[in-house]
């Protein structure tokens, strides 16, 4: 990018942590990666220190590539910007998304190129990444 | 909870003064909540053993307020917490009653909520808000700061599957404010609301509007635990707890990953277990309403409308004064004021009591009442009262 076109990324970036890190890794690879229990067998997402479903703490990591698709499980269409950067964005559609491939994985991220009249239950996206710093990028939904 | 059946007792209620600006602190808001429960209970400062409240960081503490009322007290409490802390707290006093600790116990909210610390954003830094929530960097950055946002992600799917209109929240809404109507002390008293106006409001964060938004208000509510024995030495009709389940959670720590069940599904079975009777014995509610749809999930919840019926419950004026269910009849934290439910419970308290008797206020049959809490769809709490 170029000075005149470089825009100032102003929306919170996502804060790594022991537990999130190699998700957030990942997504700056502009790749999914997910936590999986090897006891139980489901994904455990968001991530932690132990399995959400049964405890255990045989958990791992699966990467899922970058070809990611889902529906819209549910969503908003928010008019007012509650944190900083979101005031440009205006609406944002905030979508709980479940992958096509992985329907216990459940991801929120907005529908970028969504509002009332287009997004609904149902409505099938794809992931992408959008680079906020030239080291992290975020995971987006975009209608598929 | 079976064992403490009709055992124990709300014996005072009692709020400060309700404005956008107090110009007082949370203490002097406490204080003044404090002395008029405690005065409606004919009770004397000294004879409360036990201070609790609940606050996010935007109060006073329970030792301040006993110090300042001149008590010395066996047991102070504090807990970090919003809707359903009260249950909680009532829970709590019953048990140090219970096992001999302490005899009466005084519960308050206090806050600052519209010139202070305000619930609807603006207080927590943006880190804070990632670290503070578990799996909070999966929501932050995508603008999901809020808990209309949140709460809206459930309404959304629920009111999909359900059949739930935007009238149908209308209806939660203008019935809310038309009970406010009837109440000087109501934020919204003389600012009624028609179903006209309300669809034409639009939304902030779909599917709500402002309209289905609790408000925000500097104010403090108090009450007063004690047993139904002791509450013989009270002046004021004690209002016995029936049964309590006091908090109950979902299965999982993160909002979004079970999106179709909240707390209060898994509190109803315990509430009415605990308290020996059904919903369709109850006839008159305080029904926790930080958002509109909140008062539509609860009903299906606690089995008050039959699941799949209930945006025809409340289409049919149900939650009105002449409906099935009276509910949050002093205008709810959508119209009357907001502290986290407290004034809810007050409302109720004074309902079964049947302190409006000869006026338009007064629910008809006032037997049974149901007060529900909800700190969101993780956790929830409700207790039924009778008198
Ligand atoms: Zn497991």
């Amino acid at each position: 990018m170029n000075e005149e076109t470089k825009v100032i990324y102003e929306k919170p970036i996502p804060l790594k942590n022991t537990y999130n890190a190699p998700y957030w890794d990942a997504a700056d690879r502009h790749e999914l990666n997910v936590q999986k229990c090897n006891t139980c067998g489901i994904y455990n997402h968001p991530p932690g220190p132990s399995c959400a479903n049964c405890g255990s703490i045989e958990v791992t990591w699966e990467n899922l590539g970058s070809n990611i698709t889902g529906e819209v499980y549910t969503y908003i269409v928010s008019h007012r910007p509650f944190l900083p950067g979101f005031q440009n964005d205006l609406p944002t559609v905030i979508a709980v998304v479940h992958l096509e491939d992985y329907p216990d994985i459940k991801i929120i991220a907005n529908v970028l190129n969504g509002n009332a009249e287009t997004v609904s239950i149902g409505t099938k996206v794809k992931m992408v990444w959008v680079e906020a710093t030239e080291e992290r990028s975020i995971p987006q939904w975009v209608f598929a | 909870m079976e064992k403490i059946r009709e055992k124990y007792a709300i014996v005072g209620v009692g709020e400060s003064n309700r404005s956008k600006n107090s110009g007082v602190t949370p203490l002097e808001l406490a204080l003044e909540a404090a002395r008029v429960a405690i005065a409606d209970a004919g009770l004397e400062a000294k004879d409360i053993d036990g201070f609790m409240s609940y606050s996010e960081m935007d109060s006073c503490s329970p030792h301040q307020v006993a110090t300042y009322l001149g008590v010395r007290p066996k047991v102070v409490k504090e807990m970090f917490g919003g809707g359903s802390s009260t249950e909680l707290l009532i829970a709590e006093a019953i048990g140090l009653i219970e096992t001999g600790q302490v005899n009466t116990v005084l519960i308050y909210r206090s806050m600052n909520g519209r010139s202070g610390v305000r619930m609807g954003g603006g207080g927590f830094s943006i880190d804070a808000l990632q670290n503070g929530f578990d799996g909070g960097s999966f929501i932050i950055p995508y603008g999901a700061g809020s808990p209309g946002q949140w709460f809206g992600l459930f309404a959304t799917r629920h009111m999909h599957l359900n059949g739930l209109t935007q009238e149908h929240l209308g209806h939660v809404c203008t019935s809310f404010y038309e009970h406010a109507q009837r109440n000087p002390k109501a934020f919204f008293y003389g600012k009624p609301l028609t179903m006209e106006e309300y669809m034409k409001t639009a939304h902030l964060s779909s599917p709500f509007t402002k309209h289905d938004y609790c408000l925000e208000s500097d104010e403090a509510n108090a009450i007063i635990v004690t047993s139904t024995e002791r509450a013989k030495d009270c002046k004021s009709v004690p209002v016995k707890i029936l049964g309590m389940a006091a908090r109950e959670v979902v299965s999982h720590a993160h909002y979004w990953k079970n999106i179709d069940e909240v707390a209060a599904d898994y509190v109803a079975p315990q509430l009415y277990k605990a308290a020996g009777v059904s919903p369709e014995d109850i006839k008159v509610a305080s029904i926790y309403d930080c958002f509109s749809w909140v008062v539509l999930r609860q009903l299906e919840a606690y089995g008050l409308a039959p699941k799949g019926e209930v945006g025809d419950f409340v289409s049919a004026g149900n939650l009105r004064m002449d409906g099935k269910l009276p509910t949050n009849t002093a205008g709810g934290m959508l119209s009357e004021g907001y502290t986290h439910g407290m004034n809810n419970v007050l409302e109720i308290v004074r309902q079964v009591r049947r302190e409006y008797e000869g006026t338009d206020r007064q629910v008809e049959d006032t037997e049974l009442a149901i007060c529900t809490g909800w700190t969101g769809p993780d956790v929830a709490g409700a207790m039924i009262l009778c008198k």
